[in-house]
């Protein structure tokens, strides 16, 4: 977030307290970060006098101040205070404080109307349709978020904000009952819209979108994941009209064309992220026209993009890089082959994500080639690139020793050369490894750092948070105790199908339940520890050595709980990798190799 | 070497005061004015109208203490989105004064153009405001209502759905 100072010649709505700093900006209180944090408060305000120390105060006003040395402070130190204040409880109890805080609170707590439950969505909505009301509070609404009333807002329900001309923000994720009325209502005005999500809503069609292009010339961020019902007409309307949008998420709209991503690309100079997962009718033009257009693209997503074929990157333009790329995601864009990599890596070479599963024809050649991105890397998903070898994975862990997330599942190639590589990696986050049938407890040896005496601290603490071990069946007990003593930082741990494990009673109560959907087979062989899980497991093995590798014990720890403050932390930093290492779910197993053994994974 | 430059202050009732250079340009203001007025900076004392000798020598107590802080990053922003009220040990304490010495150096930070003084200030006043009502607010610090019974109500009826958290 940028603090920028603007000074800006406010006008005064109060003869009170003055002063000549710049309105401070308000610190968003939520976690919806992303575009526009900078927001200027309309409330009362200065008039230009150099410090109200300069000014000859009247002696009421000097013993007001002597009385109440709060009253010093002026108007947008007094909402620099307020906007420290994350509960909109504390403000509301600041609005009835006087009628000075009172004004330079309301803006605050209006900026964000709290709607997490009908009840409180009842009540805005009451104040804002209050035509006597103390304040016109349907001026002051900037951002609005029904996502969470989801199930039960209609067309009538979101009436009432039609006359909230102000809103920034629109997060209607989910409302499914909505039609291109009810969003219309809200879109007809809505000038200084910045934001509109309305993913899930598939009733909404090329009439809401029309709509967003008449009237949101300022938009920066659109999401309409899951309306399939949308099509080009209206999306070239939106590109031709919005030029400042920065970040369209198209995800699963099948009718969208190339046309529409064509138009995105020449009309919307500022494009920072794209994400075209599923658009199955987008073309290789489109994509070297995002590219090759969006100087300032930093995240490409095309997963699934059937169409795509090498030409997309063999046809950039000669000669240029595109500096801003960070992420690419080209998840079973099957037709890609070696040269396509080779010239991404070329043209790209900042990308520090990279996602490459299910390209099933790609080979150590593009591995050597994503080499050259060396230390900028940090994520790399190579899941079903099942012709990779060693030779590739050992050079890849040399050149860029910051990868933070790896995944390598069903590489059947790969053997304990790799991985023992891979436990170099000094930033190491998470591994997958799903079905590499050939490692054995070596490989987890290496990864635990357990050179060394067991239980002896390692050298350098392993990062380790989550690794991904299914179908790996040579393993065994010994490899994974060492691992769980190594690690603990671990919070997830899959091993399903792996004998060692699921066979056994005692080990197994420490694992999670399987997935309602799952069959018998698969309820069987599954094995996945997460969270507290992790722990148990790890206490239970440290406990009872002697039963430690006797199939027949079942002894049962029920100390859990005692390392409750060790799990916090690591919850809490899993949270904290979750907000700056894009969707590490994303690269959980799937395992859709032959469809019928798969483990969900997920936090819990 | 520049660090070692010492510089004269003027504070409002006319006491000099001597702080290294680099203490000193924690404040905005005061570095652009340096910037603007070079070499005599080194030779006048610099006034600072606005603040008064027992604030000024409280506020470079802070730079002192806060010299070696490095910049404010982005980074830094993000975090203090999340605990907004966060404050470091040393800084608690310093910001253990009257009211009047409080409101003072909050004014002083603002005037000085020092941020993270600023910051540090405002969550001092955002903690006695926390979880308190609105009664308790103005006896906190002595603040009159000028709320009629009726407005009063009116509002806490307009902003019922605040209650929540």
């Amino acid at each position: 977030m940028v603090r920028s100072r603007p000074d800006m010649l406010e006008i005064s709505t109060s003869t009170s307290a003055s002063s000549s700093s710049s309105s401070p900006e308000r610190a968003a209180y939520d976690d919806d970060t992303d575009f526009f944090t900078t927001q200027r408060n309309d409330s009362e305000s200065s008039i230009g006098v150099a410090s109200l120390r300069d000014m000859t105060m009247s002696p009421s006003r000097e013993r007001e101040y002597r009385l109440s040395p709060i009253s010093r402070l002026p108007p947008e130190l007094l909402i620099g205070v307020f906007t420290k204040l994350s509960s909109s409880m504390d403000l509301r109890s600041c609005m009835l404080v006087s009628k000075t805080w009172s004004r330079n609170s309301v803006d605050l707590l209006w900026h964000r109307p709290l709607c997490n439950t009908w009840q409180n969505l009842e009540s805005v909505i009451k104040s804002i349709r209050e035509t006597g009301g103390y304040y016109p509070y349907h001026a002051l609404v900037k951002r609005l978020n029904l996502s969470n009333l989801n199930d039960r807002v209609n067309n009538g329900t979101v009436k009432p904000f039609m006359h909230c001309n102000r809103i920034e923000r629109l997060t209607l994720t989910g409302c499914v009952q909505l039609t291109d009325k009810g969003v219309c209502s809200l879109i007809y005005g809505s000038r200084s819209l910045l934001a509109l999500d309305i993913t899930g809503l598939d009733s909404i069609t090329d009439h809401t979108l029309r709509a967003v292009s008449e009237n949101c010339g300022r938009l920066q961020g659109l999401n309409i994941t899951d309306c399939s019902k949308v099509t080009d007409d209206s999306l070239v309307e939106v590109a031709e009209h919005c030029h400042f949008l920065k970040r369209l998420k198209l995800n699963n709209c099948s009718l969208v064309t190339d046309e529409s991503i064509i138009a995105v690309a020449h009309h919307c100079p500022y494009m920072l992220e794209i994400d075209l997962h599923n658009c199955r009718q987008v073309s290789n033009v489109s994509i070297t026209a995002l590219i090759s257009r969006g100087r300032q693209l930093r995240e490409l997503r095309v997963g699934h993009c059937h169409l795509l074929t090498d030409a997309a990157f063999l046809d950039l333009p000669k000669n240029l890089t595109f500096e801003s790329l960070r992420i690419l995601d080209l998840t079973a864009c099957h037709h890609l082959h070696d040269e396509a990599v080779e010239r991404i890596i070329e043209t790209s070479p900042r990308l520090r994500n990279l996602v490459l599963a299910k390209c099933k024809e790609i080979t150590d050649r593009s591995v050597m080639a994503i080499t050259k991105l060396g230390k900028n890397l940090h994520y790399i998903h190579l899941g079903h690139c099942a012709q990779i070898t060693d030779t590739a994975v050992v050079q890849l862990v040399k050149m860029c020793n910051r990868i933070r997330y790896i995944d390598l599942a069903c590489c059947h190639r790969l053997t304990d050369t790799s991985v023992k590589q891979l436990a170099t990696l000094p930033k190491l986050r998470r591994i997958g490894l799903v079905k590499c049938q050939s490692i054995t407890d070596r490989s987890i040896l290496a990864l635990a750092k357990a050179t060394v005496e067991p239980r002896q601290k390692p050298l350098t603490q392993s990062l380790l948070e989550r690794v991904h071990l299914s179908y790996c069946i040579n393993l065994t007990l010994q490899g994974i105790h060492a691992l769980l003593n190594q690690c603990p930082k671990l919070t997830h741990l899959s091993l399903t199908g792996v004998q060692a494990f699921y066979l056994r009673e005692d080990l197994i109560s420490f694992c999670r339940e399987a997935p309602p959907e799952f069959t018998e087979h698969q309820r069987h062989v599954f094995c996945v520890f997460s969270g507290e899980g992790v722990n148990r497991l790890r206490n239970y093995l440290n406990e009872s050595p002697e039963t430690l590798y006797d199939t027949e014990g079942t002894m049962y720890d029920d100390r859990e709980g005692e390392d409750m403050d060790t799990d916090h932390q690591v919850a809490g930093l899993m949270h904290a990798t979750g907000l700056n290492d894009d969707d590490d779910d994303d690269m959980d197993e799937v395992d859709g190799g032959d469809g019928s053994q798969y483990e969900l994974e997920g936090e819990r | 070497m520049a660090e070692m430059q010492k510089i004269k202050l003027m504070s409002s009732d006319s006491a000099e005061i001597t702080v290294h250079r680099d203490v000193a340009e924690r404040s905005v203001l005061i570095k652009n004015m340096m910037e603007d007025i070079g070499e005599q900076a080194m030779t006048e004392a610099i006034p600072i109208p606005n603040v008064n000798e027992a604030v000024l020598n409280k506020v470079i107590e802070w730079c002192v203490h806060h010299k070696g802080d490095p910049p404010a990053t982005n980074d830094d922003d993000a975090d203090s989105r999340k605990k907004t009220t966060d404050i470091e040990e040393w800084d608690q304490k310093f910001m253990q004064v009257d009211q009047e010495m409080l409101f003072e150096i909050i004014l002083a930070a603002n005037y000085l153009d020092i941020k993270a003084l600023l910051d540090v200030g405002c969550k001092t006043v955002a903690n006695m405001i926390k979880g308190k009502s609105p009664e308790e607010i103005r006896k906190t610090f002595n603040i009159q209502n000028d709320f009629t019974p009726e407005e009063e109500d009116q509002i806490r009826r307009e902003n019922e759905w605040a209650e929540d958290r």
